[in-house]
């Protein structure tokens, strides 16, 4: 069973992503953090860009370690999941650098 | 390709007579009456689940023909506003909840052992329960509506017009009761599917290599187990400010209405998805069927449904564009909503190659079938059309979106559950069908469908809004409005015909032979009608196909009859499918629906508002429960069952990881989720609500200690009940279920003290949230107390031993639950004061 565990947790990663960087920006827009600033810009868009970014990282790395090679429906699952979850994350969160925060 | 699989000898061959009626003697119904309330049979359960939605759709379907003759023309009299609304919100509970989700429960509990090579369901009395809550909740609704107190603030029930103020009465109760009700066995369902299909599959069969129907199930029953509980949690929340004053969804008492339409909608989206998953199943096994050829890409078919399971809870707030949510948020949910039709659209192209590589012969099923392709495809393509933000605040409640969640449901769901029933009416009744009467009610619906809902589109596009009764100031919207009504009369008389088509083939149609469409799949490897136990033997590696139809009713294959007089089953490892051990499944009882009962009168003590006598019920829901626990302990100390030659294994009873194990790890996803739920929810009012910090906030230290206390007593308890299932025999297992049981207790009571300690929960919505933290933690130490109680019991009868753990393993889980979730309800509130 070990194998349904890798094959979920591409798709896993982007849940637990998905709720981080929507949570981060429901408390961001609460605390009044676009108005905050920092040296490479507002804080609220940084913060939301670099745990997405951190994730699609975790998620490369998931690609590269978790289940590379292998024959059978198995392997393929376990691939599937790895790309399935990566894919998400970048499309569903790729508005952290293209739309306003709290606006 | 070779067969790589660990061979099992075949057992010697036996008259298959023989075994028929030894199995038959053990897994038939009762008799008469009897029969109809004490059935624990999935078959039986399976198409009593269905006939049962049938009767629903039928009802809600003259609801809708009711609809169609008010909106005909633009000053309808044909009902007044006050019906109209309760009209169109039947129209919609019904079909949701007491259609569509018990259709596909029913189809998966009747379906699945046969497709997988099993006798039953994992559990036999949770499928009974299921139907009585089901049947029960859903009378429950429908006599609101004969008394005119049904509910009519639309099968969403938005806030704050379903709130006491605008709803008063007990309409909103009705829905929110009696929709809970009805979710238990949608929670029963999902339980037992996930641990049948895990466990209880044929010998051999891997994971990764059942039947799709299989993975189509499991990704629903996973999708309920996470879907289900926002829905009931904020049917409680919404109860709870009805009755008592709690106010969740008051703005001026720190309450957000959004909180109900987030709630709502975790469920309501994901559950697109959960009544489209089957449908799509019975097209991935229907398709190759009459294509003849395998089905196309099953590795991405079963990609496609992992995608599709976890994208769907990415997308509920696109029901919510309108209320005024961030650019950014927007976008998430724009883009993942745009997404989701890529794993659809993978499975669609399967299904569409797959018939592309072999010859496909159009029988009836098929037509059907074709029908889904013409009307989903169309669904799915307005429904990209909705996930883009700007498109879908033009059309935001309007027709268009009645017209393209039509498209859907009835495209996804509607014409595959017509194909299943046509496909496999000759398993049910073993007859063939009469000719003709099929097609012509096939064309009727598809003609009546598209001719109702088609210029609906355009209908909304020109501005109409959902839910209005007449429209004089619009006659460019009569014609159009006209044509729908005359639609939705010619496809309602095709449901009739195809109503009588199932009749007349029930009654009148020639005897079928076996297999008749010559499927490869186990669930025709037996006979027509399907008999109560499925196959005389259990298939495994190299029989478990339909070709293995006679060597299984010889008693060739797994555990063959039922020489032991009891219903026994095959469980097997979860990946492998290696057998593991044979569960003793329950027989014929009336304890599923005296339980059903139990709880039927708390939700109706509830709708009266005799609170004070809710306790009562709750004692009768208890001293059911305590029946229900006998079935994990026995005196016998069983020798290991003969299953095939070469090959023993040992009961139920002498093994730690059961199915009510796996089904208490099930039952503990959703009850975990409904917790998660309910955090989100503080999470949500905390910071988004206004008028927040609440007054005179503040904890004392008498909180603290209380609160201190209680985690310890659980911690005692936890640590109680590993020593009551490591040292199970007298007197050290007695000792340790003993101290479990105290320490329950006096957790417990601290919680009581706790209770004691809290404001004013009417006053603000963190004084709710806090009563409600607390209850959740009371219901839980109930269970453990309840699981300490059943351990002690059984070890004092000595209906445990050194092989046998009882309700051991599974109060150790629920007791972890308990200290878990409190734990972090303690972390949750003293975060709260930190930040206030």
């Amino acid at each position: 069973m070990t194998w349904v565990a890798r094959m979920l947790a591409g798709p896993g990663l982007w849940a637990v992503l998905f709720c981080a960087v929507y949570g981060l920006h429901g408390l961001g827009c609460a605390w009044d953090w676009p108005a905050r600033q920092t040296p490479l810009g507002p804080l609220h868009p940084l913060g939301m860009i670099a745990l997405w970014l951190a994730g699609l990282a975790v998620h490369g790395a998931l690609i590269v370690l978790n289940g590379p090679g292998g024959e059978g429906t198995q392997a393929g699952l376990i691939r599937a999941g790895n790309w399935i979850g990566a894919v998400a994350s970048a499309v569903t969160l790729f508005p952290v650098i293209a739309a306003s925060t709290c606006g | 390709m070779t067969d790589t699989r660990p061979a099992i000898a075949p057992n010697p061959p036996q008259r298959a007579i023989r075994l028929h009626r030894e199995l038959d003697r053990v897994w038939t119904d009762l008799p008469g009456w009897r029969g109809f309330l004490t059935s624990v049979n999935h078959g039986t359960l399976g198409l009593r689940f269905m006939a049962t939605a049938i009767v629903f759709f039928g009802i809600g379907g003259v609801l809708a023909m009711l609809i169609r003759a008010q909106l005909a023309t633009r000053d309808g009299a044909f009902l007044d506003t006050a019906l109209y609304n309760q009209i169109f919100t039947m129209h919609g509970s019904i079909m949701m909840f007491l259609f569509a989700i018990p259709m596909l429960e029913g189809l998966g509990l009747w379906l699945l052992p046969k497709i997988l090579g099993a006798r039953d369901m994992a559990f036999p009395r949770l499928s009974a329960l299921g139907y009585w809550c089901y049947l029960f909740g859903g009378i429950i609704i429908l006599l609101s509506l004969l008394a005119g107190v049904a509910p009519d603030g639309g099968w969403f029930m938005y806030v704050p017009l379903s709130g006491k103020t605008h709803t008063p009465g007990i309409s909103a109760d009705v829905w929110l009761l009696g929709v809970t009700f009805v979710e238990i066995s949608a929670i029963a369902a999902a339980v037992e599917i996930t641990v049948s299909i895990l466990r209880c599959r044929a010998a051999g069969m891997r994971l990764a290599a059942m039947p799709l129907m299989g993975w189509y199930m499991l990704g629903t029953a996973a999708m309920m187990l996470v879907g289900f509980p926002p829905l009931i949690l904020g049917s409680i929340l919404l109860e709870l400010e009805r009755a008592a004053g709690w106010p969740f969804f008051d703005i001026l008492r720190g309450g957000d209405p959004l909180l109900w339409q987030h709630l709502f909608w975790l469920f309501g989206h994901p559950e697109v998805y959960i009544i489209f998953l089957p449908a799509a199943g019975v097209l991935s096994t229907i398709i190759p069927v009459f294509a003849r050829v395998p089905i196309l890409g099953y590795g991405a078919i079963v990609a496609a449904i992992l995608g599709l399971v976890f994208l769907s809870f990415g997308l509920w707030v696109h029901h919510m564009f309108t209320v005024g949510i961030p650019h950014m948020a927007l976008a998430f949910f724009s883009a993942a909503s745009a997404l989701v039709a890529v794993p659809t659209a993978v499975q669609i192209f399967a299904w569409i190659g797959t018939m592309w590589a072999g010859r496909v012969t159009m029988r009836l099923p098929m037509l059907h079938v074709a029908g889904f392709f013409l009307t989903f495809v169309m669904g799915g393509l307005t429904g990209v059309m909705l996930a883009m933000v700007p498109f879908n605040w033009q059309a935001h409640d309007t027709a268009f979106v009645t017209a393209h969640l039509h498209y859907v449901l009835v495209g996804g769901f509607v014409f595959p559950m017509l194909a299943a029933i046509t496909y496999w009416m000759p398993m049910i009744c073993g007859r063939f069908r009469v000719r003709a009467l099929g097609e012509a009610a096939f064309l009727l619906i598809l003609v009546g469908f598209h001719g109702t809902f088609f210029l609906m589109h355009l209908t909304g596009l020109l501005g109409m809004p959902r839910r209005i009764d007449v429209y004089p100031d619009n006659p460019e919207w009569e014609w159009l409005n006209l044509i729908s009504s005359i639609g939705g009369m010619v496809m309602s008389a095709g449901f009739a015909l195809f109503a009588l088509d199932i009749a007349m083939q029930w009654l009148f149609g020639r005897r079928s032979r076996r297999n008749p469409w010559r499927a490869p799949t186990l669930d025709w490897a037996m006979a027509l009608p399907a008999p109560s136990y499925n196959v005389a033997s259990l298939p495994g590696p190299g029989r478990d196909t339909a070709d293995a139809l006679l060597p299984l009713a010889r008693g060739e294959g797994l555990l063959p009859g039922a020489p032991r007089g009891r219903r026994e089953t095959l469980v097997v490892d979860p990946g492998s499918g290696r057998p593991d051990h044979v569960a003793v499944l329950p027989g014929n009882t009336a304890l599923p629906i005296v339980t059903a009962a139990t709880i039927g009168s708390l939700v109706l003590l509830m709708l009266a508002g005799l609170y004070p006598l809710a306790p009562l019920a709750i004692l009768a829901i208890l001293w059911a429960a305590w029946r229900w626990g006998r079935i994990m302990g026995t005196a016998d100390e069983a020798a290991p069952i003969p299953v095939a030659p070469g090959l023993s294994l040992p009961e139920h009873y002498q093994c730690r990881n059961t199915l009510a194990f796996s089904g208490a790890v099930a039952l503990l996803v959703a009850d975990g989720t409904l917790y998660a739920s309910l955090l989100f929810g503080v999470a949500f009012l905390t910071v988004i609500a206004p008028n927040w910090p609440a007054p005179d906030s503040g904890l004392s230290m008498l909180d603290l200690w209380l609160a201190g206390g209680a985690l310890l007593a659980m911690a005692g308890g936890s640590l109680a009940a590993r020593l009551a299932e490591s040292r199970r025999t007298r007197p050290l297992g007695g000792q340790a279920a003993l101290a479990g049981i105290l320490a329950a207790i006096l957790g417990l009571a601290l919680l009581a003290g706790l209770a004691l300690q809290l404001d004013d929960p009417t006053r603000h919505a963190r004084n709710a949230l806090r009563g409600v933290l607390l209850g959740h933690a009371a219901v839980h130490g109930v269970i453990a107390l309840m699981m300490g109680l059943r351990s002690l019991a059984d070890i004092r009868a000595g209906r445990v031993s050194r092989t046998r753990r009882g309700a051991a393993p599974v109060w150790r889980l629920f007791g972890d639950f308990w200290l878990a979730t409190s734990a972090v309800s303690v972390a949750v509130v003293v975060l709260q004061e930190v930040l206030a």
